[in-house]
């Protein structure tokens, strides 16, 4: 914080003064700026010429009009917001939308407050090898990726899987858990829950562990059970992290769970579960829909970064804290 | 996590305390339970007989020994092949993000360094506004990546959050030892692998398992450069296995005459793509652990 101030005393001398010391202090230290290179580079490679693509959105596109796809851009006629008008008109936007939200929403209203609950649990277990042991066990799902998520789901959850074993002794019917439109957006939010909980509980508990015992004693000796020194002394204290953890969830409302879609849905359930970014992907990879599918992504790339950057805002207004 | 319970010490006095703590034992043990018996239950079924798995008398574990299923799949599917492709790619692409992070962050954590501003704002635009897929993937296919390790380490070459991570901790550094290394003649680049670097040590060994992490699980980007099957990824072979296991189950027959249930057969792949994770798990836990404090600390 002092660096920055420091920083902004200097922005304040005048500009040829300010365009010599530039000019000095890049002579002195040429390393610092060859060492920006390769960074730099990577993100001209694989985000800013990206951003030249973006016309695809805007244009007719045709991959082979020219040498290579990204020439073929500026060899392409223009449209103007064709794309969008079509997209905008058609009713699969409407239901990528749709299913984009609610999944997400369902994703935050279900899980978000369990592993809140599990740290301030977690926090309750006195044995410490015993707290070490649910620490590292709950946490292991977040190492794994979504495929390996999806096998371990689809053998528990396979027709003569565990799952359904389970339901028929207990006399229900069997369900064909991956094709059943009705549970399968379910499937979504508690895998969702099964990888992240432990991983967020023990983000949580970092931020319990931080806080000042003190209090917990001083509140002990006021005769506070255990009961009111959470109410009172830890909720309170770790409060700013579930705002943060909060506003972040909702900032990427509309780009979450992607792989985890693509991984575990099928063309039965592409009425519930079909969210912006598959949408795209199938379109626009798979049927080579590229205009259509770039303007849909433009469309998500734009919300996202309004959502991301206003809960940054909202972040620092309340909090004080900035995401990044 | 090492002396971290704070709570009071002693034992609980109400009846309402230890009610808190029994139902809190009782939870947190339900909790774990959760993540631990789906993954043990399929490897089980890994190493079950295909009677034991075709009438589902498999629970948490095996049921009739018998590691044909396993055997096959490791040796006469694509695993090997695909396991070597994720491990290539992890550790090049280790480095290669390591080198180009930490020489990112030094101008970036150093408060005198002219176009700092610039630069942080690039890199911010850079994480919150994306060209998207299609975008991305024509670039990626007019320079010609398609089909190459390219393809699969660019896209987590650079991850902005673990450059700010380094960047924070390079910036927490005290000022006088590396004032200390210039006036002894100490150029930029040497005060940076000198200094800089030794001193952050668990940081960087934490942002290096982030990246790790990050390459191995990576399965959208084998997904979508990638259709040689050559240069499969782990996570790929194993969605692919999963896709045409009735196949994989037929080859099987037609090879050894043993029937194994496909459900079986999915486990296997399971159980030798989740192997690697869990045996490296004990070592990088201690980091990743490390890292959720770094990442609730910083900002």
């Amino acid at each position: 914080m002092t660096k920055a101030k420091k920083k902004d005393a200097s922005l304040k001398a005048p500009l040829k003064t300010r365009l010599r010391q530039d000019l000095k202090y890049i002579r002195r230290h040429p390393a610092m700026y060859l060492m920006v290179v390769p960074g730099l580079t990577v993100l001209l490679i694989h985000k800013f010429i990206p951003y030249y693509g973006i016309l695809i959105a805007f244009k007719d596109y045709n991959i082979f009009a020219g040498k290579n796809p990204l020439d073929a851009i500026g060899a392409s006629e223009w449209v103007g917001t064709y794309w969008f008008e079509k997209l905008f008109s058609g009713r699969d936007f409407m239901k990528v939308l749709k299913n984009t939200l609610i999944i997400n929403f369902s994703k935050i209203l279900w899980i978000f407050p369990i592993p809140i609950l599990c740290a301030i649990m977690l926090n309750e277990i006195e044995r410490k090898t015993y707290k070490r042991l649910v620490q590292t066990v709950i946490y292991v799902p977040h190492f794994f990726s979504w495929v390996i998520v999806y096998g371990i789901f689809l053998s528990l959850l396979a027709t003569s899987g565990v799952v359904n074993e389970l339901l028929i002794a207990l006399g229900f019917n069997k369900i064909n858990f991956f094709t059943n439109t009705e549970v399968f957006r379910g499937i979504l939010v508690f895998t969702e829950g099964w990888k992240s909980i432990g991983h967020t509980a023990i983000v949580y508990l970092a931020a319990i562990t931080g806080l000042d015992m003190e209090l917990f004693d001083a509140a002990r000796v006021d005769g506070a059970g255990r009961l009111k020194q959470i109410w009172h002394i830890t909720l309170p204290g770790i409060l700013p992290s579930i705002v943060l953890m909060l506003i972040l969830k909702v900032g990427h409302i509309l780009d979450h769970g992607f792989e985890q879609v693509l991984l575990f849905y099928n063309s039965t359930v592409y009425e519930v579960a079909d969210i912006i970014q598959t949408y795209v992907y199938r379109q626009g990879i798979g049927r080579m829909e590229f205009s259509y599918s770039a303007a849909l992504g433009l469309f998500n790339s734009v919300v996202a970064f309004i959502l991301i950057v206003g809960a940054n805002a909202i972040s620092k207004k309340t909090l004080h804290r900035s995401i990044w | 996590m090492k002396n971290h319970s704070r709570r009071s010490s002693g034992p609980p006095r109400g009846k309402q305390d230890k009610l808190v703590t029994a139902c809190s034992y009782l939870i947190m043990t339900v909790m774990g339970l959760l993540c631990l018996l789906p993954c043990l239950h399929v490897v089980s079924k890994a190493f079950s007989s295909n009677t034991a798995v075709t009438l589902g008398e498999v629970y948490f574990w095996p049921n009739g020994w018998q590691t044909d299923a396993l055997k096959y799949v490791l040796l006469q599917t694509d695993y090997l092949n695909a396991l070597k492709n994720s491990v290539i790619v992890t550790i090049i692409g280790v480095v290669c993000s390591m080198v180009i992070t930490v020489l990112f962050a030094y101008p970036l954590s150093e408060p005198q360094f002219r176009g700092r501003r610039l630069l942080t704002l690039l890199c911010m635009v850079a994480m919150v506004f994306s060209g998207g897929m299609v975008p991305t993937y024509m670039v990626f296919r007019s320079l010609g990546f398609l089909n190459t390790y390219k393809a699969l380490i660019i896209p987590h070459l650079l991850s902005i959050f673990n450059l700010l991570i380094v960047r924070n901790s390079f910036e927490g550094l005290p000022d006088g030892v590396k004032e200390s290394a210039r006036i002894d003649g100490a150029g930029d680049f040497q005060v940076l692998t000198t200094i800089v670097c030794p001193m952050s040590k668990p940081v960087l060994a934490t942002v290096s398992m982030l990246y790790a992490v990050n390459y191995w699980n990576s399965y959208f980007d084998a997904a979508l450069y990638i259709t040689n099957d050559k240069l499969k990824t782990i996570q790929v072979y194993l969605k692919n296995v999963t896709a045409d296991i009735n196949a994989v189950s037929e080859a099987l027959k037609s090879m050894t005459g043993k029937t194994i249930h496909t459900d079986g057969m999915i486990a296997c792949a399971v159980t030798l793509t989740v192997i690697p994770i869990i045996m490296v798990y004990p070592f990088v836990q201690r980091y990743m652990v490390q890292g959720i404090t770094i990442g609730s600390e910083k900002g």
